[in-house]
């Protein structure tokens, strides 16, 4: 870390190579597009080291990057608005069961399309809550904000996924 | 308590997040109220859904670590460049460098 901060891209590359997957998976989660999440998991990456004197280290840097990767994809790259899909309105089939594999994609893909359809932060606080399962606290501190907001937001996000999905 | 008050801790009910003093008092209120119950049945199927969601699996795609490595060589370039021409021209300098966007 101390040798990215100074500038070393070598040890930043490093740094990317450890958090590429949960800086991408939180992207596309919040974007809901393979290559809108490649481009904002890039730009966030590139922001990071443009920034990375500034990292004071009062939160772990995962907390921070994830800061900045929810921040490029909300503010920067929003995510295009296209209609609501009619299967999102089929009641959903339960994929808890043994040979489901098929069966919980297209779940996870329904989630998916639907949480675009969530006001930003709202999404946001249920993507991290509900999908990368922090707790409201940590979801607090990626976002920025109090707990409670976090929670009101998370609240808001389900309580419209609820209504689009079941 | 209020039936709506009720009604927005269904979500953090489902999702096990209450204390037991307030979960106490969600069980209390779905035992009169088959709206609340048909409520919490729809949360419940939404974290099924969600569930799901979490458990898959998703990957950085081929190729993003080195594509951040060509980007971030061309932004410490360009800052670079950005510095020696402030440090040239001076106060114009920094002022074209700005202009620019390059710093």
């Amino acid at each position: 870390m101390a040798r990215a901060r100074g500038g070393d891209r070598k040890a930043f590359s490093e740094l990317v190579r450890r958090h590429q997957t949960a800086v991408y998976r939180v992207c596309y989660r919040v974007l809901g597009d393979p290559e809108d999440a490649r481009d904002a998991a890039q730009e966030a990456f590139v922001r990071c080291f443009t920034k990375l004197e500034s990292f004071e280290g009062r939160s772990s840097f995962k907390t921070w990057m994830l800061r900045l990767a929810i921040n490029v994809s909300l503010n920067e790259r929003k995510a295009r608005a296209r209609p609501l899909p009619p299967e999102l309105r089929e009641p959903p089939a339960d994929p808890s069961g043994p040979e489901d594999d098929l069966l919980r994609k297209e779940a996870a893909e329904r989630v998916h399309r639907a949480l675009r359809l969530l006001q930003p932060n709202h999404r946001a606080a249920v993507v991290l809550r509900d999908l990368e399962g922090m707790s409201h606290a940590e979801v607090a501190e990626v976002l920025g904000v109090p707990e409670a907001t976090a929670r009101s937001w998370a609240y808001r996000g389900r309580q419209r996924l609820k209504d689009l999905v079941t | 308590m209020d039936p709506r008050a009720i009604e927005e801790l269904l979500p953090a009910y489902a999702a096990g997040e209450l204390s037991v003093e307030e979960a106490r008092r969600v069980e209390a209120a779905l035992e009169g109220s088959p709206r609340l119950r048909e409520e919490l049945a729809r949360y419940e199927r939404l974290f099924v859904l969600l569930a799901a969601a979490a458990e898959q699996e998703i990957s950085a795609p081929e190729g993003l670590q080195g594509q951040v490595a060509r980007r971030v060589a061309i932004a410490a370039y360009l800052g670079a460049a950005a510095n020696l021409a402030g440090d040239i021209l001076g106060a114009y300098g920094r002022a074209l460098v700005y202009y620019l966007g390059l710093a």
